[in-house]
């Protein structure tokens, strides 16, 4: 896998120290990862393990302190500021775990904000349909229960076609059968668009519907599950 | 002691919150410090003047006569209602200073025997009364010793009905006759140019001929006699000897430039501190209700504990409350200040032997209390929330904001884009809010056109009246009526390019009810110096007959062209008229009233008489000019029209720099505050959005477009609304302003309106700057975990 063309994202040696007063507090402890194309990751470990600074520095969120992140041949711990907004901007999707939908905007004006500045977005409303929303697209937020909301924030997320989609943890607002109806969602735009998609949680059964499982643990990837079977999000519950 | 940790909160709040807390408190200020200005200079002029005129007996009916025997002053002490009654001898010398090329004038006053018990008592500041036998001895104004380096010792020239009189000054004086020292003829105080001298009666006898009788008479009447009652009888008394028409104190000049003075502080008093008060209680009612929101789990979390809601709704009162008392404490100490500079100009400008500035603690314990009851009023309605709301709502989370209803039309504003919508919508979903925001920028714009537009209008009124209608360079007045020849010998006169008789008669004007008194001017028909504009500005041809009145004449007269008015002349054959007005006319200055010269000498049946001539001069010749004006013996008084104008545009631009400081800080205050505070709310409710947006890939520019396209929405519609608002407050000030001393014409031009916005812009951006560094710092990964 190191070679393979299809590497969308890789980690090598990625550690991130926390200063806080005379305290160091070390997030992440020389972490190697990759994931190839259309791969969808689910990403479990407790509190403070690592795994959110994980997710936050993939996505050009934070910066690491030492080691590298590679996004296709771009070094992205050598992009500043700007260089990582227009990386989040063109490459990336991020699903929120409290959706944060702009409450003044309707369901496809929220989906629209993130296609007008996209070099290669998908139709708002097609996007919304994928999530199957379409119904809803002139609703506010306001308007909609948690996991329909928490659909229009992935619609949002992948109508600009990322390579990439960052979840942390979408379901952690919702309860299981909600939660299922956005499994399907994920599962079924990261079929259809492709992306590489990467989610945390703290529930243990999302990751039989992934490709792979990685656990984290004091700041390290401690172990690593290949699922050669997938589950159907409609399959697990919790 | 349950209240201790909220009072704690209090403080941390304000410390947390402190640039919203000191831009509302700078509001309050700015409101308590004009209040405090406004009342205190107020009661500080006119609690002065009452006791100047008390304590030295001002008088209060004043008549000028060409000559009476002293032996009528005992008819005139009977009239009903009269007190004290002094006959004196006024009359306008000339001094003369080596040093001085320039025309001057002294106004010569005679003391009483006993000038301890007269009227218009002298104020001494140095030296000592004249001896009543020396004849060679004066007391002379302050402003006049000042600018002529006078003191007692110092010999002053002075020419007296022709003759030269070296006169000795024994002391320097202050009078409550002439607080405003006006020269005549002349639009400023300029004691260079002008000033007073009190000297023994025998010395006035001897030099104009007046032995045993006298020229001028001042009253005191008895408290509840009625003024025009006197004076009607006096001006029957004093008719047969050349009386002009005796004035109560309100035409007389000092007393009516300290009322105008007076009125234009009690304007200012009305209309600045109730907007910044409104505005700032609309800011402490966004900034609380914000608080409370955000505080809203804390509410209810202290309503479950068991705090009283009173406790705790007295918590955000005590917060309001601390913000009042900054607010009040920096106005406090901003308004003393002020004040005092104040004073200063006061002193300045009016000759007062004291200056009672009141610090009176009702003025700020007033102050203060007006600052509470708006800041509390702006806190009610958030504080009656925080009463009603129930512990169980209070700690679940507030519903997201619907923006459903009021805002759904946005959706259709089809071209925005979806930053654009959010902009739109959130300044829809909260329309009171953003009205008074609108409202509040708009006063800012608003103070500053009301305060900008004089400059212009002063200019246009230095254009009109001197470049278009008063064109002389020199107005010689003659000491007394001159044949028509007179005009001849002044022609005659080095430098005297062209040169046009006039002759000014008193007169009293009335039509109905009204009445005015006046001096008539007449001109020859074809004036091409001293000219009457007609109100588009055009070049008036004297009539053969009528009367051309001013603006400002024809509206007290309330008379319009065609109506015939009643003149009563006041001087020669005192005659009575029926005169047609045959046109209106523009003029800033005075009451005026013009008739073609022969027209008028045929009224009056004395002959071609003139009262002077105006004149215009070759540059080169000016000084050879003077010189030989002065020593003629016709000469009373000159003006010199660029002496004149530079005197005014000094003392304006002495006051310019003071006034447009303290207008501009005023506005800037209200617009900083306003857009600070605009955009901090917003933001706190937008921060979570903002952020999320950043996540999404929207660079720093694109999101603090949303929080800037706000308040830019905000300002730009304030503008118009500021212009508006500003326009009305100066046609008020107009209004307010005009009387029978000046009127200000209203000239309202485009770079008013572009120099207010540019200044409350300027305040805006610097807010809006401020705002953008926090809205660089969001932090995009606390929105990925957190709910709000």
């Amino acid at each position: 896998m190191p070679d393979d063309p299809d590497i969308v994202i890789r980690a090598s040696g990625l550690t991130k120290v926390y200063r806080n007063g005379p305290v160091e507090v070390h997030a992440l402890r020389g972490v190697d990862f990759a994931a190839v194309r259309g791969e969808f990751v689910v990403i479990l470990g407790p509190s403070g393990s690592g795994k959110s600074t994980f997710l936050n520095i993939l996505g050009g969120l934070d910066s690491a302190s030492a080691g590298r992140v590679q996004f296709r041949d771009h070094d992205l711990t050598e992009l500043d500021e700007r260089g990582l907004t227009q990386y989040r901007r063109d490459h990336v999707g991020f699903v929120f775990q409290f959706y944060n939908l702009v409450p003044s905007l309707t369901a496809l004006e929220n989906v629209a904000l993130v296609t007008e500045i996209a070099r290669n977005p998908m139709n708002p409303a097609d996007a919304l349909d994928l999530v199957g929303l379409s119904a809803r697209q002139d609703h506010f937020p306001a308007q909609l229960s948690g996991g329909e909301q928490q659909r229009v924030a992935i619609a949002r997320a992948i109508a600009k076609r990322p390579e990439l989609l960052f979840c942390d943890e979408p379901t952690g607002a919702l309860d299981s059968t909600t939660g299922v109806r956005v499994l399907e969602a994920l599962t079924e735009v990261n079929r259809a668009i492709g992306a590489t998609t990467l989610v945390i949680t703290h529930n243990a059964a999302i990751r039989e519907i992934a490709d792979r499982t990685l656990r984290f643990a004091d700041g390290r990837i401690v172990e690593t599950t290949v699922n050669t079977t997938r589950k159907r999000p409609d399959q697990v519950s919790w | 002691m349950v209240i201790a940790p909220l009072r704690r909160k209090v403080l941390r709040d304000l410390g947390r919150l402190w640039p919203q807390v000191l831009a509302i408190a700078l509001v309050l200020a700015a409101g308590v410090a004009t209040m405090i200005l406004g009342n205190g200079a107020y009661a500080s002029l006119s609690e002065t003047r009452a006791r100047y005129y008390a304590d030295y007996r001002f008088a209060d009916v004043f008549a000028d006569l060409t000559r009476a025997p002293l032996a009528l002053l005992g008819d005139v002490a009977a009239i009903d209602g009269v007190l004290q009654a002094e006959a004196r001898i006024v009359k306008l010398g000339r001094p003369e200073f080596p040093d001085m090329v320039e025309p001057a004038s002294i106004l010569l006053v005679s003391l009483p025997v006993n000038p301890d018990a007269g009227l218009n008592r002298l104020h001494l500041r140095q030296g000592r009364l004249p001896e009543p036998l020396a004849s060679d001895e004066i007391v002379v104004s302050e402003g006049f010793a000042a600018a002529h380096r006078l003191q007692p010792g110092t010999t002053v020239p002075v020419v007296m009905n022709g003759k030269r009189r070296d006169l000795v000054v024994t002391g320097i004086a202050l009078s409550p006759e002439f607080i405003y020292a006006l020269g005549p003829g002349e639009m400023m105080p300029d004691p260079r140019r002008f000033g007073i001298a009190w000297l023994p009666r025998a010395t006035l006898e001897a030099a104009y001929d007046l032995d045993g009788a006298f020229s001028n008479l001042v009253l005191r009447l008895a408290p509840g006699a009625s003024e025009t009652r006197v004076i009607e009888a006096l001006d029957r008394l004093t008719a047969p000897y050349g009386g002009l028409g005796a004035t109560g104190r309100s035409e007389q000049t000092s007393h009516a430039f300290l009322d105008a003075e007076l009125k234009q502080l009690g304007a200012m008093v009305k209309v600045l501190p109730p907007i910044f008060l409104l505005v700032a209680a609309m800011l402490l009612h966004m900034t609380l209700s914000r608080l409370v929101a955000l505080e809203r789990e804390q509410i209810g979390l202290l309503k479950a504990l068991g705090y009283r809601p009173g406790s705790i709704a007295g918590h955000y009162l005590e917060f309001v409350l601390c913000i009042a008392v900054i607010g009040c404490l920096i106005g406090f100490v901003a308004g003393a200040w002020l004040g005092a500079g104040m004073a200063q100009l006061y002193a300045r400008f009016f000759s007062f032997p004291f200056l009672v500035f009141t610090r009176d603690p009702q003025i700020y314990v007033l102050a203060a209390a007006i600052t509470v009851a708006a800041a509390t009023g702006g806190a009610l309605q958030t504080v009656r929330a925080v009463l009603r709301l129930a512990p169980a709502v209070a700690m679940a989370p507030p519903a997201p904001a619907d923006f459903r209803r009021r805002t759904g039309w946005a959706a259709r504003l089809v071209p925005l884009r979806q930053t654009g919508r959010m902009i739109a919508r959130h300044l829809l979903r909260w329309p009171m809010r953003s009205l008074s925001s609108i409202m509040g920028v708009a006063m800012a714009v608003a103070i500053l056109v009301a305060s900008l537009w004089s400059f212009g209008s002063i200019d246009h009124m230095i254009d009109i009246t001197f470049s278009r209608a008063e064109r002389q360079d020199v107005r010689i007045a003659f000491v007394g009526a001159e044949p028509a020849s007179a005009v001849q010998d002044v022609r005659r006169m080095p430098g005297v390019m062209a040169a046009e008789p006039f002759r000014v008669v008193g007169a009293r004007l009335s039509h109905g009810a009204r009445s005015k008194r006046l001096a008539i001017e007449g001109r020859p028909a074809d004036a091409r110096l001293s000219r009457a504009l007609s109100p588009d500005l055009v070049p008036m041809a004297m009539p053969g007959a009528g009367l051309i009145l001013s603006e400002a004449l024809a509206k007290a007269l309330d008379v319009a062209r065609g109506d015939l008015v009643t003149v009563e002349f006041l001087e020669g054959r005192r005659s009575l008229s029926h005169l047609p007005v045959s046109g209106i006319s523009v003029g800033y200055v005075g009451l005026g009233a013009a008739m073609e010269i022969g027209a008028l000498n045929r009224v009056m049946g004395e002959g071609a008489l003139i009262s002077g001539v105006n004149v215009s001069l070759d540059p080169a010749g000016q000084d050879a000019f003077f010189a030989a004006a002065r020593q003629a013996p016709k000469t009373g008084f000159m003006n010199v029209t660029d002496l004149t104008v530079s005197r005014f545009r000094q003392t304006l631009a002495e006051n310019i720099t003071v006034m447009i400081t303290v207008y501009v800080t005023l506005a800037g205050i209200i617009a900083v505050g306003v857009v600070y505070n605009f955009s901090r709310i917003a933001l706190s409710e937008q921060g979570r959005e903002l952020a999320s947006l950043r996540v999404l890939g929207f660079t720093q520019a694109e999101v603090s477009g949303v929080i800037l396209g706000e308040l830019a929405v905000v300002v730009l519609v304030a503008q118009p609304l500021g212009w508006l608002i500003g326009h009305g407050i100066g046609l008020a000030m107009v209004a307010a302003f005009s009387s029978d001393l000046y009127r200000v014409p209203f000239v309202m031009g485009r770079e008013v309106y572009a120099t207010a916005s540019l200044i409350v812009i300027a305040a805006a951006l610097l807010s809006a700057i401020a705002v953008r560094g926090r809205i660089n710092r969001l932090d995009m990964i606390a929105v990925l975990k957190t709910r709000e």
